[in-house]
């Protein structure tokens, strides 16, 4: 089987799968839960409409109130209290006493100031930025002795494209579930994206070891050594992005409600990693050192004409 | 080490995690004369249910060198103030520079508890003139203050709270206080928070220390006063910043789904592998029920840890299933190498030995990778304790995997291709014939 020389084909599946998401994220954005832009979330039993929320908002006057329907028997009350912080609790035990009159029962009440949800925000990006430069170093260091033709930079920076792959693929995602099914994203989200850039590494990283140890025996041309390397690893692959799918899969079914999402985010996301790590960055190697090598092929013709 | 002492040392261990994970593991000990011993898995309050309260301070008045002071001795006093409901698990910890977090476990009236622990609960004497009516402020305050209690006064036929002064100069001043305002006929009033409580009244000479506050108090007011008394006073005022609260049926939904989820999550991997692994799939199976018992052990005992007990969330249970699908992959990848070997026409010895060798590169930098992750996840979700119990969960069963999937799993295997019967390539998904005819 040649999987390298579809390459073409298969980055062309990886732009469709991304493209929606890139664009909803283009337009609309994520839609950033209390977590990161601070207010009130209650959550309560039962499916609770809007008219039953505003008569038990009566007089207390809060804003951006959103009512969700999530799972089948839980909806979810976002608002935002005007009025200061000290009266916070004191309303919402007003708003929960009025549900109760209405036969509604609270499951859970979380409130977000303004300062732990920029801290929240800032921690977030922070982690971010520092497990993908944290990756880059671990893998040059790692590859540090890769045999030639190919630089230990150069498996770090495919494995970050195929990381940022996965973590585009899950924003989009999200971005379009929050424009039309107003899904929030919260602190656990980050923590899923992160999880999956982890497991995307992790999976790039086999395929990269057997690329390296196939060169050291150098065995053919760069893009056979690479196209038998992914066949000889795509097995174990597929296998292990099974179990740990099917895991999340018992998690995403029967683990509880509250979690359901960020499973959701790890399940797409780990998804999408093995095809990444399978279809995207080994064939990236190949195209860059193919483009290498048309660049030096290039450098060392035209000093050639001039003379 | 020869490999039947591994064999035997891992069969100890096997045995004595499983018997501290299972669940009624205090029978074991009390049959071996312990008789308090018992562990327990911590569980958050999603899990439980109950409150967690944020609350920042303001240090705006606070001088820089005094904020760490001042930050400790808040922490001590909310601690205080929390445990008066009794709740046996009440956590209060610093968060970063100025803000203080409280977890309430099984917490009932959590408005209760935020008015409790965010009041400020200054007390202070104040002088009123008998004949103009002005206020003077006094030597005596709050922190001359040792104890308070409720208690009912016959005389009055009134619930009253009884003040303990500290001893020595406390005393003394107070002694001089009311003594000057008992002959000049001025009158003693007391404030909490800038707000009159008790008196203004007369007073008698009070020299021994100890004071009965009377107001237009019932028993409730006066115990809860008493206890704000005792406690203290907040060194610097504190507004609410985070509220999460969990009822206690959504915890315990919470409880069986996850407990669901983590058994199909297991049963699921575990046909998995042997159907695809047949017998290797059974010792990595073995490894696997191995690894979860060691893991669910290291929870039980980080509650002796003096830093950081695991406290597992609905997060944390996340991040323990990831990692059985994790602690399978090292497996996957050396059974796979196996039966390339095996393949390539190795003998078993060979071919196990040469699996375990290469694939360990992999499985080490992989992992790696993931325990990266957990690190950074760790350092930064000091504000966000539900990101770093997922973080430790599975980074603590990313080590363990390591463990029990390279050593268990090895020692198991040479094992059985000693015997005759443990040396059919088809008991490992590979078939010889097939493989021939290519």
């Amino acid at each position: 089987m040649n999987l390298i020389g579809k390459r073409k084909l298969w980055y062309a599946i990886s732009f469709v799968m991304i493209v929606p998401g890139v664009i909803s994220l283009m337009l609309f954005g994520l839609k950033l839960g209390i977590d990161f832009s601070s207010g009130q979330l209650s959550v309560v039993k039962g499916n609770v409409s809007v008219s039953t929320v505003d008569a038990a908002d009566q007089g207390l006057g809060f804003k951006d109130v959103q009512v969700v329907v999530s799972g089948s028997d839980q909806t979810q009350i976002r608002f935002r209290d005007p009025a200061p912080q000290a009266q916070h609790e004191a309303n919402h035990q007003k708003f929960k006493a009025a549900l109760a009159k209405r036969g509604v029962t609270e499951l859970s009440f979380d409130s977000v100031g303004p300062t732990v949800s920029s801290t929240i925000a800032t921690n977030a990006i922070i982690s971010l930025v520092l497990v993908s430069l944290a990756i880059v170093f671990y893998i040059a260091f790692a590859f540090r002795n890769a045999p030639q033709p190919v630089s230990p930079w150069s498996f770090g920076f495919m494995a970050i494209a195929a990381l940022l792959h996965d973590a585009l693929f899950v924003l989009g995602v999200f971005s379009i579930l929050g424009h039309f099914f107003g899904v929030e994203i919260d602190a656990l989200f980050v923590t899923a994206v992160l999880t999956v850039i982890g497991f995307s590494v992790h999976d790039t990283i086999v395929v990269f070891d057997r690329i390296r140890e196939n060169l050291r025996r150098d065995k053919g041309s760069f893009e056979t050594v690479v196209n038998n390397s992914i066949l000889e690893t795509i097995a174990r692959s597929i296998n292990t992005s099974l179990t740990v799918l099917l895991t999340l899969l018992a998690l995403f079914l029967f683990g509880g409600q509250s979690i359901r999402l960020f499973v959701l985010a790890l399940l797409i996301g780990i998804a999408s990693g093995t095809y990444s790590s399978i279809f995207n960055a080994s064939p990236l190697l190949v195209t860059w050192h193919n483009f290498r090598l048309k660049r030096a092929e290039k450098a060392r013709a035209k000093p050639k004409k001039n003379k | 080490m020869s490999l039947r002492v591994k064999f035997w040392l891992i069969c100890a261990l096997a045995l004595i995690t499983v018997i501290l994970a299972l669940p009624r593991e205090d029978t074991v000990f009390r049959a071996l004369g312990f008789k308090k011993a018992s562990l327990s898995i911590k569980q958050g309050l999603d899990l439980q249910g109950g409150a967690q309260l944020v609350f920042q301070a303001d240090l705006s008045k606070t001088q820089a060198s005094q904020k760490q002071a001042a930050m400790d001795s808040l922490v001590t006093v909310i601690t205080k103030r929390a445990n008066f409901g009794g709740t046996s698990e009440v956590v209060v910890q610093r968060q970063g520079s100025d803000k203080v977090s409280v977890s309430l476990p099984g917490v009932k009236d959590v408005n209760d508890a935020i008015d409790r622990i965010g009041k400020t609960a200054d007390l202070e004497f104040l002088e009123v003139n008998s004949q103009n009516n002005q206020t003077t402020a006094t030597n005596v305050a709050g922190k001359d203050v040792d104890s308070a209690s409720a208690d009912y006064d016959p005389q009055r036929a009134q619930p009253v709270v009884r003040l303990k002064l500290k001893g020595g100069d406390a005393t003394k001043r107070f002694g001089d206080l009311t003594t000057k305002l008992s002959q000049s006929g001025n009158l003693l009033l007391t404030t909490l928070d800038g707000q009159p409580t008790f008196g203004p009244a007369k007073t008698e000479p009070i020299t021994d220390g100890t004071a009965i506050l009377s107001g237009n108090l019932d028993v409730n007011a006066a115990k809860k006063i008493a206890d704000e008394i005792t406690a203290g006073a907040l060194p610097v005022p504190v507004t609410l910043v985070e509220q999460r609260s969990v009822g206690p049926t959504l915890g315990r939904e919470s409880v069986r789904a996850s407990l669901v989820a983590g058994a199909i999550g297991l049963g699921v991997v575990a046909v998995f592998m042997l159907m695809y692994y047949r017998l290797a799939g059974l010792l990595a199976v073995l490894a696997l029920l191995v690894y979860t018992a060691i893991t669910v052990t290291l929870y039980k005992l980080s509650a002796f840890l003096p830093g950081y007990t695991i406290v597992l969330t609905l997060a944390g249970i996340a991040g323990f299933i990831l990692s059985i699908g994790m602690a399978v992959d090292a497996n996957i990848l050396i059974f796979e190498r196996m039966k390339e070997e095996l393949r390539a026409g190795k003998s078993f010895v060979a071919a196990v030995e040469a699996a375990f060798d290469r694939a360990w590169t992999s499985i080490r930098d992989s992992n790696v990778s993931t325990l990266i992750t957990c690190a950074i996840l760790f350092m930064t979700s000091s504000a966000t304790p539900i990101i770093r119990g997922f973080a430790v969960t599975l980074g603590l069963g990313v080590l363990v995997s390591l463990f029990t999937a390279v050593v268990v799993t090895r020692t198991l295997l040479r094992l059985v291709i000693r015997q005759g019967w443990g040396r059919h390539p088809r008991w490992y998904g590979v078939n010889m014939a097939e493989e021939g005819s290519k």
